[in-house]
């Protein structure tokens, strides 16, 4: 098959203060024509290096060392200015990660489409009308009116949507796409990923699509390229890499995805050990250290690029005969997986910890006079409506929603970060909504909340040491105290960091290990219930399962509570007792999160069970599961909120707004039509 | 007030069991501002600017009042290396002791007005929406009034002095930090860090010290660097009026006042008064664009 785009041996430094980062090295990639190639690793991989190299869009002190990009007969590197211009805008495009950003806020979409195509040589008209039509190709409804609008009148989804529009103008030989759904909900990630499908044979285009979703990789992509700490470990067609990998590290993270995991396990398969520091290039091979195959060569020996098939190349010693006898790696499961023996007790009979009555929490959309002028009715958004729902001692209840549903919400008015506007919240008995601030914190005592940025929710001027003691010093210990920093390491160790750690600040902490001491101030005070805000967002999938595994370590060993509030079902479901599902502020279905994973009765659970990609290339699917966008809070549809949304919808939801009503099996539902019945 | 980097320094090498990543984080930045040329020279010339004026009675070579009417007006001599006044006042000398002045304004000056806007700003842009109000309403009030009509305003009713010189720079300057730490601070004030704080239970003092003023004062000392010089030309703009210091005192201001009176005779004053003006201005721009880079990793284009 033809390649569009050779990569050949290139080689990328990063000049730093320390001295220079070999970011990139030795890379080989072939992108087929006519193709989506997947470039997948994890965060530091040099993934992204890969894509801005190609562009010559590096950062400044980004040094191409050596190697070529060749575009079908032309080397990229070699261009001089202006047919770099004509390539960027002629030959290739790209999507970008997050459209909010990437698309100029001062000019509407009819300005910035009318720019791109200044090399054609269109009068206006034309211009509008070949932007206009591409639009409407996306699927944005009435691209005519929609034109003149600018990036902040669009929806997530939409401007990811107009994102691709830009980029398709020109008519590219080459699509690239950084991370296109990961600014994205899942339901909108589905659309996205069909979307891109369905341009690419239209367009008989070729898509090099960049991303650490295992899942997004096997939907979309034809090729598949496995990026660690700057080198391809193995490279070939999607159906080799997902149903055949032959690399450890791709084992490994394959495995560690939690939506590949069938079978709900407490404990996740993790990948121990970090990305290794790239100052010095690594002798043998990069994945050596972190690897359970590796033998004494691996880490002295650079493992050869190996060709397993036409099209299938792995560097690793397992497949190479350059070692021998005892130098050479273990061969054999790749022995990551653990499977979690201890039955955990019901929590069934247990008594409540928290229990929440029809808590409401109202935003104010506008000030009384202005309302009174405008006439508006509703100067308000209800984020969190009517919500009742028990915390049982030591269980763990996993809340999940799309963006914009009102989950963090939720979970920042049960602390009192955010005033409720009706409703009780009460903690073993005591009532806490409308608790003044002074009779609160003690009860701050028996509450933590882990935040969803790991290091955004740490004071980038504290270090670690005053990090971790500052609870202590708020609830009443003198600082200055040594048995401070006695706590301080004991609190290091329960979260398995080593006590050097004390003295780093947030910006020397990777975002795994922000998290754990983020866990570790949590747990400080020793708290009883934890609310974790997205406690795997921005973490690396080998990560994700680390933490996962920590947090439920300390629950057996501390008795905590926890609510985890999450859009990730698939991850939430292996460690929660319980799930609630929340739409535009309301529970949509509540239960044990076995049988609402297996057996979704609301079509919203539904579309949020099958909306995560799977990431095997065999499992992709044919149908889009939710269509449409999350409706503004401001006006609420009528009936059944979800019915617009829901292709089971009836006149009935239409109309009328179903009630919460309990399943045979414990099972809360709000659907005319649950599915498990019907 | 400014970053003195043999400090960071003496920490960096007193801290030698601390462990080698904030260790070499300091020496990185250090090593960014001493390959800074611009920065270097700028510190070199605020170095000097200090020194000379803390020590000015061990570099002069008269008394700044003493006269020797033979020698007024004269250019450079061995005697008078900057030439003398129409006093016959020896010009290097005033030109040193006139460097106290400047120094004691711009320091403290800068320095109190730091501190209270600093105070004010993050009070204003973390507390109580009312207080806000309040504050922004006085400083827009401050704001409006030219400082040199305010400055005569004030000389009328009070009688020029020093002293009344420090508070109208003080009270001048105060908007501008209060400004910039609310703006810092309102942008900080709903990230996760500070929530994450107030769920912990922290008082509003707690996150102001510990949270908010850390992270705005990087800025708010970049400015004050820059406002050196600023304050340092009110002062001598001021004496140079006769609003500010009173002759016989020396001061740049004034030398340059009793020069430019005598200008047409020699432009010895003159000179002898303004450059140091314009070095010292120099020093501390210099100074706090090079700290600004160092400091502010946004601008760091990649060096």
């Amino acid at each position: 098959m033809e390649n569009l785009v050779e990569i050949r041996d290139l080689c990328v430094d990063f000049a730093t203060p320390r001295g220079r980062v070999h970011a990139l090295r030795n890379i080989d990639i072939n992108v087929k024509k006519n193709r989506i190639l997947g470039v997948v690793g994890e965060s530091g991989s040099g993934k992204s290096t890969v894509i801005w190299a190609m562009l010559r869009l590096l950062a400044n002190n980004g040094i191409i060392e050596k190697g070529e990009v060749r575009y079908g007969d032309d080397n990229v590197l070699a261009y001089s200015a202006d047919d770099l211009l004509k390539f960027r805008n002629e030959q290739v495009s790209v999507v970008f990660q997050d459209p909010m950003t990437s698309q100029i806020p001062v000019l509407n979409y009819g300005q910035q489409m009318a720019d791109i195509q200044y090399r054609t040589g269109r009068s206006s008209q034309e211009k509008q009308k070949v932007a206009v039509d591409m639009l409407r190709r996306v699927g944005i409804p009435d691209p005519d009116s929609r034109i003149t609008q600018y990036p902040h009148n669009f929806s997530g989804g939409m401007r990811q949507r107009a994102g691709i529009a830009m980029a398709l103008l020109m008519r590219p030989g080459l699509l690239i796409a950084d991370e296109p759904t990961t600014a994205l909900d899942v339901t909108m990630e589905a659309q996205i990923i069909h979307l891109l499908r369905e341009l690419k044979d239209e367009m008989s285009a070729t898509l090099i699509v960049v991303s650490h979703n295992l899942g997004l990789i096997a939907e979309l992509c034809d090729d598949v390229v496995v990026l660690y700490a700057g080198e391809v470990l193995e490279q070939g067609t999607c159906e080799d890499i997902f149903h055949n990998p032959a690399h450890p590290y791709t084992r490994a993270l394959l495995e560690c995805d939690p939506a590949r995991v069938e079978e709900k396990s407490r404990i996740l398969p993790v990948i121990s050990g970090e990305v290794p520091n790239l100052r010095q290039a690594p002798q043998g091979c990069v994945f050596a250290a972190r690897c359970s195959n590796a033998g004494p060569g691996c880490s002295t020996v650079r493992p050869p690029d190996v060709s397993l098939e036409s099209t299938h190349h792995v560097r690793c010693h397992l497949h190479a005969d350059v070692l021998t006898g005892d130098q050479r790696p273990k061969d054999g499961a790749s022995g990551q997986s653990a499977s979690d023996s201890t039955a955990r007790q019901s929590t069934a009979e247990q008594e409540a910890l928290v229990s929440i009555k029809n808590l409401q929490v109202r935003f104010k959309t506008m000030g009384a006079f202005k309302a009174l002028v405008t006439k508006n009715k509703t100067p308000y958004v209800d984020a969190v409506l009517d919500v009742s729902m028990d915390l049982r001692k030591g269980e763990t209840l996993g809340l999940v929603g799309e963006s914009g549903s009102g989950k963090t919400t939720f979970g920042r008015t049960i602390l009192g970060l955010i005033p409720a506007y009706a409703g009780s919240v009460t903690f073993e008995g005591r009532e806490l909504i409308g608790l003044p601030e002074r009779q609160f914190k003690p009860l701050r005592r028996d509450m933590a909340m882990m935040f969803q940025d790991p290091i955004g929710s740490l004071s980038p001027r504290q270090s670690v040491r005053s990090l971790l003691s500052e609870p202590l010093e708020i609830h009443g210990r003198a600082g200055g105290d040594t048995s401070l920093d006695r706590e301080a390491e004991r609190l290091l160790d329960m979260v398995q960091l080593p006590r050097d750690f004390l003295s780093r600040y947030p910006h020397e902490l990777s975002g795994g290990q922000a998290r754990r001491v983020g866990v570790a101030r949590a747990l400080a005070l020793q708290p009883k219930l934890i609310i974790a805000d997205e406690p795997t967002a921005g973490l690396d999938v080998s990560v994700q399962g680390e933490i996962l595994n920590l947090m439920n370590g300390l629950q057996r060993d501390h008795g905590l509570t926890f609510l985890i509030i999450t859009h990730n079902l698939p991850v939430v479901r292996h460690v929660s007792d319980r799930l609630a599902i929340m739409y535009l502020g309301r529970i949509v279905e509540f239960g044990d999160s076995e049988q609402i994973f297996n057996a979704p009765a609301h079509p919203y659970t539904e579309a949020l069970v099958h909306g995560v990609p799977k990431p095997d290339p065999s499992k992709r699917r044919e149908l889009i599961s939710i269509e449409g966008e999350v409706p503004s809070l401001a006006n609420r549809p009528s009936g059944c909120e979800f019915h617009a949304r829901c292709k089971y919808a009836t006149d009935r939801c239409r109309s009328e707004a179903p009630q919460p009503t309990v399943a045979a099996d414990g099972r809360a539902v709000s659907c005319h039509f649950p599915l498990t019945t019907t | 007030m400014s970053v003195n980097p043999s400090d960071t320094s003496a920490t960096g090498a007193g801290a030698a069991d601390a462990p080698q990543t904030a260790h070499s984080e300091t020496r990185d930045k250090l090593i960014v501002f001493m390959k800074n040329t611009q920065g270097m020279l700028g510190l070199f010339l605020v170095i000097a600017f200090f020194a000379s004026a803390i020590f000015a009675p061990f570099f002069a070579t008269h008394d700044p009042f003493a006269m020797d009417i033979p020698a007024r007006m004269s250019g450079p001599t061995a005697e008078h290396w900057l030439g003398t006044d129409q006093l016959g006042r020896d010009t290097y000398t005033r030109v040193l002791y006139g460097g106290r002045v400047a120094l004691q304004v711009a320091m403290i000056g800068v320095s109190v007005s730091l501190v209270v806007g600093l105070l004010l700003g993050t009070l204003a842009g973390y507390g109580p929406r009312w207080l806000d109000s309040i504050l922004l309403l006085l400083f827009d009030s401050v704001r409006s009034f030219p400082t040199i009509v305010m400055a005569l305003a004030a000389v009328a009713l009070l009688g020029p002095s020093l002293e009344l010189v420090l508070a109208i720079v003080i009270v001048t300057t105060i908007p501008g930090y209060a400004r910039l730490a609310r703006t810092a601070t309102m942008s900080l004030r709903n990230s996760e860090f500070i929530t994450a704080e107030r769920s912990l239970g922290a008082s509003m003092w707690l996150i102001l010290r510990r949270h908010l003023i850390p992270n705005v004062i990087g800025p708010l000392l970049i400015l004050a660097a820059m406002d050196v010089p600023v304050v340092v030309t009110v002062e001598a703009g001021l004496s140079f009026l006769g609003l500010g210091v009173l002759p016989p005192t020396a001061s740049w201001g004034t030398v340059l006042n009793e020069g430019y009176l005598v200008i047409r005779d020699t432009p010895w004053p003159v000179i002898a008064g303004g450059i140091p003006l314009v070095l010292t201005t120099l020093g501390f721009t210099f100074l706090g664009e090079a700290l600004r880079d160092t400091f502010d990793p946004r601008l760091n284009r990649g060096r």
